[in-house]
């Protein structure tokens, strides 16, 4: 079995973004359900945390190709 | 250790990284992207938008038909009523005329009549006058040639002294009248 | 292709790698004339056709075919664009709306039969639409605001201590100029190109296993090709989300250029 170390890295790197995740989204289920009108105002909110959080697993996939 | 370099430059040779980007690859991506931009925005985004906005319309104008319909018939309804009220006036007035001529033909032919009754009367009385006077003026002949035919007879005496006679008989009949 | 070869070699399973989304060309020598350049080719004809066909003759009762060309629009056009950009959404209807399409339609190449490549996973595609989307919401931003105030606001968020500047600034700088182009291209670079990977892997995997000379590995190919049918349809779910995605983010940042302030 071969392989880079990169790629555990990356492993390890996603981690962290995905318990972000999964905390803005159900933060963001959570808001919604307490509050369905609020749908509209959350969403983009919980988006854009979102999308900040998996910016990390993201770098985490561009390092284990970049760096060999 | 160069064989590990040599195998990594193989490998590198054979696979390059995954996430470097192939120019060419950009380039098409880009001519893509705005040709089917331009397709999109020309042909197919103003169709969707003018379909939208017709149903827009046809659905507010379907309630500006129903709104005009309404007042429409608000308006002829009105109208209708306008002219019943009209016409009823106009019977009223009708009515109203017809009694008041009614009225004045009454009175007139009630004038008519008194008028009628007052000349009848009148022309009853004037005859009536004429005759009493006819016959006052009859008797008083008659009366007179009588009392004179009583009283010479009475009297046994002729009084054909016409002067004379005249003048007892007026003597007479004043006496009569001032005794009445 | 390079896989399928290798697997039935002697040497034991080798898991599908990088290498596997390198394709020769299908003929001459040029990369105009590999299958992910082909297929993008293709998108953009078929997208256009499709929604050419469904908004030709746009009326106020659609038929079925403009029925399913006008949810899509709609979607894209009330969901994504009125909610998240509001009232200067109109002119920015149609860029979006490419997006989603031919995102959508380019990832759906990687489940369709004979076709299974999502050209997605060739990064170069991802960063071509990203480049459109970066120099979209700056370019936005900076006819709004002008340079200056945009930086400025950018940068210095009111109401936090004045010494965290010291790492907000960079940090939000960062965030404008390199995360988020960057995040956006990988985001769907990773998902399509490990999608791929996955569903190579269990096809492989269940080929390989069939091709054993034990029975009882024979019987366990099943699951494996079982699988690579699950991945497909989470494969599915996964394309349609990130196009999803990749649009909402690009309406967000559009959204994030116009107003006043963040």
């Amino acid at each position: 079995m071969t392989g880079t170390l990169g790629i555990v890295g990356f492993g390890l790197s996603t981690i962290g973004p995905g318990i972000a995740i999964g905390l803005i989204f159900a933060a963001y289920i959570n808001g919604v359900a307490r509050q369905p009108e609020a749908r509209s105002i959350l969403q983009p909110l919980a988006f854009l945390g979102f999308a900040l959080a998996e910016a990390l697993a993201i770098l985490g996939l561009v390092l284990a190709f970049v760096l060999k | 250790m160069s064989e590990l370099n040599n195998f990594i430059d193989l490998a590198a040779a054979e696979a390059p990284s995954p996430v470097i980007p192939h120019l060419a690859e950009i380039i098409v991506g880009l001519v893509a992207f705005s040709l089917l931009f331009y397709v999109l925005k020309l042909k197919v985004v103003p169709k969707f938008e003018k379909a939208y906005e017709e149903r827009t319309n046809a659905i507010e104008g379907g309630l500006a038909r129903a709104e005009k319909a309404h007042l429409e018939a608000q308006q002829a309804l009105a109208q209708y009523t306008g002219q019943l009220a009209k016409a009823r006036e106009e019977a009223q007035t009708l009515r109203e005329d017809a009694r008041v001529q009614g009225a004045s033909i009454i009175e007139d032919l009630r004038a008519k009549a008194q008028e009628e009754a007052v000349r009848i009367t009148a022309t009853a009385h004037a005859s009536i006058e004429a005759e009493r006077q006819q016959a006052i003026t009859s008797l008083r002949a008659e009366v007179g040639a009588l009392a004179v035919e009583l009283a010479s007879k009475i009297v046994g005496e002729s009084l054909d002294d016409a002067a004379r006679q005249s003048r007892v008989v007026e003597r007479f009949l004043d006496d009569l009248e001032k005794s009445k | 292709m390079r896989n399928s070869l290798r697997s039935s070699t002697d040497e034991g399973f080798v898991p599908p790698d990088a290498g596997d989304f390198i394709l020769p060309p299908i003929f001459g020598d040029s990369i105009l004339t590999t299958k992910p350049v082909i297929l993008v080719f293709f998108s953009v004809f078929l997208v256009s056709t499709l929604f050419i066909a469904s908004s030709r003759k746009a009326s106020i009762i659609p038929s079925k075919l403009q029925f399913a060309g006008e949810t899509v629009y709609g979607f894209i056009r009330n969901e994504i664009g009125q909610d998240v950009i509001g009232s200067e959404f109109r002119r920015f209807v149609p860029f979006l709306f490419t997006i989603f399409t031919f995102i959508l339609t380019n990832n759906l190449f990687g489940i369709i039969p004979f076709i299974q490549f999502p050209t997605m996973s060739r990064i170069g595609f991802p960063v071509a639409i990203t480049l459109f989307v970066y120099f979209t919401y700056h370019f936005v931003a900076i006819r709004k605001h002008g340079l200056l105030k945009y930086l400025k606001d950018m940068c210095f968020m009111p109401g936090i201590p004045k010494f965290m500047y010291l790492i907000q600034a960079p940090l939000e700088f960062a965030t404008y100029f390199l995360i988020r182009p960057l995040t956006l291209a990988m985001r769907l670079f990773g998902n399509m190109f490990a999608g791929h990977l996955l569903l190579i892997l269990f096809t492989l995997g269940g080929e390989y296993l069939l091709h054993n000379d034990n029975f009882i590995l024979q019987l366990f190919s099943v699951f494996s090709f079982a699988f690579s049918i699950v991945f497909t349809f989470f494969e599915f779910f996964v394309q349609c989300l990130q196009a999803y995605i990749f649009t909402l983010l690009s309406a967000l940042y559009i959204a994030g250029a116009l107003a006043d302030e963040h």
